[in-house]
Order: structure tokens, then sequence, then C-alpha cells
């Protein structure tokens, strides 16, 4: 066949041949919601790649249990794509053969359903993403047939309002409307006028209004209540010891206690140190309640978020000055812009993890758990391209090497042993035997150990850039691994060595007192301070209520 | 539940009784009270089968600071960090008593 | 609001545990299999009075409860529980579950006159444990790693000897507990072959139904619907480890809101306060009347309505 007899639109004529299957089921763009189903039965192929949004907060749940209710005889096979797999449906449909392939980035509260679906071959796994390989994969060789997303309003024309909680949508819908892929997408709510125009509608093809609005889940509250001593001590050596002596501007904060117990130290013992108006004023990071006492008493200046958080909305909207809020008052959070931005613009991330092994490589893949990672592995790496002038990227810079790049800071705050009192620091992950298990390409590491530049612990600070071979590096993650069982082979008078080359500090070096780690040093204590904080704009969901 | 008991060689006595540590989930009181004789512990410990962990962790506190003291710890399943912290923080509130 | 159910096996039970079970349902199973029920702690030490018994007890259980109007998403039942898991699912009927229970105890009660029985290992991970294992055992003396009721919690079955010698292994390797249960078969393991194929003999012929919720296999913890796979599960769950704990961990990806407990006893109640996080309810049928649970089951299913 020659170029000239070459149908160069032939997805354009098989999406419009679905369409038009479709016609009796569609007024306009609009289908009916009890019309979901046939709706699903009529757009996909058997084969389809279909991404399906839903990330660890915003799920379009709606599209996913019609999903999960076509009949498998008409539909199988579909290879899924979804940055994380989080409801019961997400894995039914493999179950019952709609879906057989998965690419994914997160898994954590469907974790160990996956693994058993992996090891008895249900279900065959592509690959385990970071969240913006995965995104970036939709633009090469994961181009979807038809994506299904949220919105929270949809106008009589078909344009998108995502509110609060943008995060995935644009990205997913891109791919498809520009690549003649179907756009289908679930609404809140049908208006004839939506407050802000998110996506545009002629990259619509479909909309059904949903039964109930999608599933939120206020995945990044943490209760002050809940944050110990230790981790107030851990995050007064971080203050001092990285934050401070690396004049650190630009931060993304992972989502446990040992962070928000940071954000909750800031205007207290950070005011106390004269770190104000020096440190930290940018971030990518999103929005936590914790972060409300560094907002207001003016340490942090800007607010970049992955999504939203629920309770936040109302506060956020009278704070357009730190977060990016659009002219209707509500946040955007474009969740691709801000994995790029946590990948490339930052000083440093900090996270926590599960395990870390005695190279320093570390992972929340635990036994029979195949979690994934979502965003820490883009924040939680090294970006070798970029050139950055800032005094942290420069501190890291190798003093030898004329032609030496400086480095992003990675830094994982653990405690030696978990709360399960199961040693932290292991000699082997348990991710190496869930590779073998999994059968998975590549074993399942969420932050590599050369892109680890620090860690803490409540033993000390590793200055892990600072070491110059494995050696080196093992014995500094030993010194500050306590009595776990790799802690236990390092001995004082290494100890005394590595601090004395500032290669480790203990909380003595960094003049930081462990009687001072009291919860009072907190800026706020408990939920309802941050309400205070908050001058009454934060609403917590019922769950973290516990006054009335 | 289990009882502990742990002696240690010591240098340094102790002039002055210290309680730190509070009885709460997760977490351990220490009271240290001044003896003439080798430091002798007694835990009495919410989580069983920890003995060894509590030996490494005693093990190297004494290496840190040999203090001559007759130990009362009461454990309400601590993480060794917790431990470790209780017992550096009675170290310091010693040294501020000095 | 989204049920899980837990029909724990033996172990919890006691003389008088029968008291509440109504009079005709006891006749009913009397007369079904010809047999009575003293329900007293001498009895119990008899396997074929035993597990009549605690199914007996489960099954009372589930129908108050069903009454009431309520039935399960989920079900996970240990050992001989499975048979009250799969009857609460509606997937075996109540004549087919008397008779094959009373069957699988009489096979029981034949398999291991003595010098067999069962361990737990608390505080080794399996992996470990199953190095021990493996230095004890022989073809005389065989052990067996079992049931994984929870993370650290191992059991062990086999030749008496052999267990003690694991056990004494699994404490000079730092476990925090290594004790003998009294038990007196080796059950979930390789041992119990022979009873397994002729309880898989005894349920080809046995009716069963797609299940009304989810069954968790006691063999894998696997989630299922398939009538097929419960009926392996019923047959041949003696000659496999309970992995309690993956089912669990599995239901917990269902998210389940509230946890029954049936009784014998309440032998899970730490292992599902660890395993559900604190906005899951549970109940124990144990430690409060079925009116009680009943009514504090309807006042949760008001309040997610509610919310």
């Amino acid at each position: 066949m020659s170029d000239t007899e070459r149908n160069w639109h032939s997805h354009r004529d098989a999406k419009a041949a679905r369409l038009a299957n479709a016609a009796s089921l569609l007024d306009g763009k609009f289908a009916k919601t009890k019309d979901a189903k046939a709706v699903l039965e009529t757009l996909l192929s058997s084969g389809d790649k279909v991404v399906l949004e839903g990330d660890n907060q915003k799920q379009a749940s709606f599209l996913s249990q019609t999903l999960a209710s076509v009949d498998p005889a008409k539909i199988h096979d579909l290879h899924m794509i979804m940055s994380s797999v989080s409801r019961p449906e997400h894995l039914d449909i493999f179950e019952d053969g709609i879906a057989s392939k998965l690419d994914f980035s997160f898994a954590g509260p469907q974790s160990t359903r996956i693994s058993q679906m992996i090891a008895d071959g249900t279900l065959k796994i592509g690959d385990i993403h970071t969240y913006l390989e995965l995104y970036a994969r939709l633009y090469i060789d994961l181009i979807p047939n038809v994506v299904l997303v949220a919105a929270d309003k949809v106008d009589h024309e078909g344009n998108l309002y995502t509110g609060a909680n943008t995060e995935e949508t644009p990205v997913i819908v891109e791919s498809a409307a520009f690549h003649d892929g179907i756009v289908i997408v679930q609404a809140n709510e049908i208006v004839d006028k939506v407050p802000r125009v998110d996506i545009p509608g002629d990259w619509v093809d479909v909309v059904i209004p949903a039964d109930e609005p999608y599933q939120l889940e206020p995945l990044f509250t943490r209760d002050p209540q809940n944050i110990t001593e230790l981790q107030i001590l851990m995050g007064m050596m971080a203050i001092r010891g990285i934050y401070e002596r690396h004049n650190v501007q630009s931060v993304n904060h992972g989502v446990g206690f040992n962070t928000a117990a940071i954000e909750l130290l800031l205007p207290t013992y950070g005011d106390q140190l004269g770190l104000k108006g020096k440190i930290v004023p940018n971030w990518e990071v999103n929005p936590t309640p914790t972060l409300i006492p560094a907002i207001e008493s003016g340490w942090i200046k800007s607010i970049h978020s992955f999504g939203g958080e629920v309770g936040m909305e109302q506060y956020i909207a009278a704070r357009p000055d730190i977060f990016f809020v659009g002219p209707d008052g509500t946040m955007r959070s474009n969740r691709a812009f801000g994995q790029m931005a946590g990948q490339y613009a930052l000083d440093m991330f900090v996270g926590s993890t599960l395990q870390i092994d005695q190279y320093g490589n570390s992972s929340t893949v635990t036994k029979g758990r195949l979690s994934g990672f979502g965003g820490a592995p883009n924040m939680g790496s090294n970006p070798t391209g970029r050139r950055h002038s800032t005094p942290a990227w420069q501190s890291l810079k190798p003093k030898d090497d004329p032609l030496g790049r400086g480095q992003k800071l990675v830094v994982q705050m653990v405690e030696t042993f978990g709360s399960n009192k199961r040693p932290v620091f292991v000699d082997h992950l348990d991710a190496e035997e869930v590779q073998k298990e999994a059968k998975l390409a590549n074993v399942p590491i969420m932050i590599y150990s050369e892109d680890t530049t620090h860690i803490v612990t409540e033993e000390g600070i590793a200055y892990l850039y600072k070491t110059d071979s494995m050696a080196e590096r093992q014995a500094a993650i030993e010194a500050i691994a306590g009595v776990t069982p790799v802690g236990m082979r390092s001995t004082e008078k290494e100890l005394a060595d590595l601090r004395r080359r500032g290669i480790v500090a203990l909380p003595e070096d960094l003049g930081v007192r462990r009687t001072d780690a009291k919860r009072s040093l907190l800026a706020a204590q408990n939920m309802e301070d941050l309400v205070t904080w908050s001058h009454g704009l934060y609403n917590p969901p019922a769950k973290f209520r516990s006054w009335s | 539940m289990e009882k502990l008991h742990f002696t240690f060689k010591a240098t340094q006595p102790i002039t002055h009784p210290v309680h730190i540590g509070v009885v709460a989930s997760g977490d351990l009181e220490v009271i240290m009270r001044p003896t003439t004789g080798d430091s002798e512990l007694d835990i009495v410990t919410g989580s069983d089968g920890f003995h060894d962990v509590w030996q490494h962790v005693l093990e190297r506190f004494f290496d840190r600071y040999p203090i001559q003291a007759k130990f009362e710890i009461n454990d309400f399943g601590a993480t060794p960090g917790v431990v470790n912290l209780r017992l550096t923080q009675a170290m310091e509130a010693l040294k501020d008593a000095q | 609001m989204k049920q899980l159910w837990v029909f724990p096996g033996q172990g919890g039970q006691h003389g008088g545990m029968l008291a509440p079970v109504p009079a005709v349902l006891k006749e009913q199973v009397a007369a079904l299999l010809d047999m009575s029920f003293p329900d007293t702690d001498a009895v119990y030490t008899d396997s074929v009075q035993l597990q009549v018994a605690i199914a007996l007890l489960q099954v009372s259980e589930t129908q108050e409860l069903m009454a009431a109007g309520f039935t399960p998403e989920l079900a996970a039942g240990h050992s001989l529980g499975v048979f009250a898991a799969a009857y609460s699912l509606g997937s075996l009927q109540l004549d087919d579950l008397f008779k094959i229970v009373h069957y699988r105890a009489s096979l029981m009660q034949a398999s291991y006159p003595s010098g067999y029985g069962m361990g737990v290992i608390v505080g080794l991970p399996r992996t470990s444990v199953a190095k021990l294992v493996a230095q004890v055992t022989t073809t005389d003396a065989p052990v067996y790693t079992s049931n994984q009721n929870a993370p650290d919690q191992v059991a062990l079955s086999g030749e008496l000897t052999a267990i003690d010698a694991v056990l004494q292994l699994a404490k000079a390797n730092g476990a925090a507990k290594a004790l003998r249960l009294r038990v007196p078969v080796p059950s979930h393991s390789p041992l119990m072959n022979g009873v397994a194929q002729k309880l898989t003999k005894a349920m080809a012929g046995v009716q069963l139904t797609p299940p009304q919720g989810i069954y968790l296999t006691n063999d894998g913890g696997r989630p299922t619907k398939d009538p097929e796979v419960i009926r392996r599960d019923l047959s041949d769950n003696l000659a496999h480890p309970v992995f309690f704990d993956d089912m669990l961990a599995v239901a917990a990806d269902y998210y389940p809101q509230v946890v029954v407990s049936f009784q014998p006893g309440q032998p899970f109640r730490k292992v599902l306060a660890n395993r559900f996080s604190d906005d899951v309810h549970q109940i124990g049928l144990a430690s409060m009347s079925i009116d009680d649970a009943t009514f504090l089951l309807n006042k949760w299913e008001r309040g997610s309505q509610n919310e």
C-alpha cells in the first residue's frame, strides 16, 4: 500500500463509529445516570487501554463502580492505567475478567489483595510507576483509548469545573482528547454556568451525572494530638541540622507525623532559633492543616498543592496570597504540575518509610503488601539535569570537583523501631522478596540510596552525602540505627570518628536538648488549636472532631 | 507482663533521685535513686519477649553513661527509641541539677 | 453497613455455653445427628461433642442476627469456623453443615490417638520458624509450620517431641513466647491428608450455592465467591495452614465498617484490634448479648446513613 492510500485518521474514524453506536443513549454529550452501564458497554471495546481517574485522594467512584458492573462477555481484557488502586472494585474488574493488565503507581489501600492477585495470575502488572512517570507514559506508549474522569460541576456545553480537587483530571483528559481517545466524565452536578472552566467542553465527549459525589479522602490530615516527643526531638534535630544548616528555601513534606511535627515547630522552636524569614518560604505540599500555624505566623510565603484536603476549602479561599486559587475562590491543584515542581524545583524532600536497608535504600513495600509509592520517588530523587543556584543545592556540591554539581536534599526521617517494635533498619528489604514473588522487573525500592542525602533517627542525623564510599555510608547508617541488628554493628569508636568528621551528628552536637522535646513546644497540640489558628476557617472532617 | 532484672558495673554516683517519663501507652517512666553498689535495674514491661532488646539498649546506655543508681522502670509498650530518649533525658536532668 | 463476621474454631468453649441456643434448634440438630448435648466441661473433652456444640452455637447466633435483619458481606471462619462462615453466606445448608461437622470431628478423633498435637511461637517471623522446623523435622517425628494468626504468631503441628524441640530452638532464637497448645491433633498440616481426603469425598455430594458475600479461604487467605473454591476449603482445610492473618488483611482491603466476632470465646480480640482501624466498629458476642449487639448494629446503621 502506498502512503497516499493509507488512512491517516483511523483513530478518529474508530472514535466516531463508537460514538455513533452510542447515539441512542446520548442527548448531545449527556447520558442519563441509569444508562451509565450501557454507555460503557457501548463505548469501550475489549483490549482497550483505559485510564480510570483515582489518586490517593480523589476517586471517579461512580465510573469505577459502573465499570465493575459491565458484562465481561461484552467487555474484557482491558488494560487499566490507574495512578491509585484504592477501592475494592478496582480489583473486582480483574477478578471478573473485565480487565487483565494494570499499570499503576500506588495501591496502599488494596496492597494485600493486589499481591495475592499477582501471585495467582489474576492480573498482570505492566509497571509500578511514580505518578509523573505514569502521566508521562500516557503521551508515549500508554496512549489511552478511553479515559474515565470525575468533575464537580459540568455546564450544558460540557465545560468541566474540578473545584478544589483538580488533581489528575487535566493530564488524563489531555492525553485522550488530542489523540482521538474518548473522554467520559462523571459529574457531581450539572449547572447552567460553571464557576471556572478547568477543562474546555470540546475536549469532553460524554458526561454522566453521578448518583453521588465522587469519593474524597482527607488523607493528609494529621491530628497534632498524636505527635510524640520522639517525633518532636527528631523535628528539632532536622530543623537545626538540615533546614538551618543547608539554608533550605523550598521543600516538600511527606504525610507522616514526623513532618507534621516540624510544621508545628517552625513557629515556636524555629522562632527561638531566629530562623523566621530565613528558611522554607516556598512549599510544594498538600494543604495539610498542620501548616496553618506556620502560615498564620508568617513563615510560609507560597504553597502549591497536588490536591485539596477536606475541610481546608474556606481557609484556602481566604489565603490567595499563599495558595494557588482561581478567581472563583477555590484552589487549583494540578497533580502533574505539582509532581513536576516537586521533582525539579525543590531544595529538599523530607519523607518517611517502613524499611531502610544497610545501604540506605528504602521502601514501604513489606511482605505480602505491594503498596506502590505514589509521589515519593519523584520528590525523593535527584533530577541530574537540573542546575540550581540556591544555597541548599549548592551546599551539596563536591568541594574538589570544578565541574561538580549540587544535589537535591532527600531526607528520610524514621524511628529506629516501628510502633510494632520491628526494626526499621534491616539488612535486606522485604521488597527484594516481593520482587521475586510478584515477578517484577525491578525491586520495588521507593527511594534509592544514591538519592538519599540524609537520614534522621531519634539517635541522630547521618549526612550520607558526605560519605566517600559505600562502606562509609553503611557505617554512618549503622551509627544512627540504634539497637536494630544493623545498628548493633556500630561501635563507640566508629561513632566518635564519624562525629568528629561531621558525617554523623547527635542531638548534643546540634545543640538540641532532649529534655526540650516536649509536646508543649508544638504550636498546636490538637485539632481545636488548628481551628483557632485558622480563625475558624478550617473545618475538620467529622472523624477528627473529638470536641463538639 | 514480664519482670526483668539487670545489673551493670558503674562508676559515676548520682546525688539525688530523678523521675522522668510518663505512665501512658507507648511510653515509660524511669525512676533513678542513689546507690552505692552496682547499678541494679528492675523493669516491669507490658511487652513480653524483649529481654535481648532491653539488654542492648542498656549496654549502650551504660557504655556512654556509667552512672551508679538504682533504676525502677515501668514500661507500657515503649519502643527502644522511646526508652533511650527517656534514659538520656534523665541524664540531661541530672546534669542540670548539678 | 459492610460487615465482616468472624467464626473461631475450638478453644474458647466452656460448659453451659449452649444455654442461649433455642431449644427447637437444639432438638432439631439432636434428632438429625442422633445425639444429645449435655453441655458440660466434661463432655467437651470429646471432639465430636465439642465440635458439634461449637457449630450449634455459631449457627444459633447467625440465625438470630439474620432474624434481626443483618447479613455479612465478608465471612472468615477459622478451622471449624469455616462451616458457620459458609452457612452465614447462604452457601452451605443447615443439615449438611451439622452432618459434615459431625463426620469431621469423628475422623479427627480417630486420626491420632496420642503423641501428636500443636504448638505456637510468638515473636518470630514465619520464615525464621520454617528454618527451625527444617532443622528438626524427620520422617519418624515430623513437624510442620501451621496456622498464621497474626504477623508474629506461627503455629506448629506434628509429633510432640519434635514440636518441643522447635519450641526450645525458638526460645533460644529470641521468640517472645513458645508453648504447646492443648490440641490433641496435628491439625492444619499434611499429617491430616487422610482425613482431608475422606472429607473431600463426603463434601463432593453436598450442595453449595453461590455465597451472598465474600468467603475468605483458610488455605492461602483468598477472597472468593466461587462455591467450588469454598467446597475445597471446607473439605481440606485440615491439611493446610490457616492463613488467618492474610484472611484479615485482605478483608481489610474491602473496608468493612463492622466486625462481629462469634463465640466461643473471643480468641481474636487483640488480632482484630490490631488489624482494623479505630473507626471500624467491633462486636464480640462472647461479651455481649444478641439483643445488645443488634441494638448497636442498628444504631451504627442509622449513624452511617446520617453521615
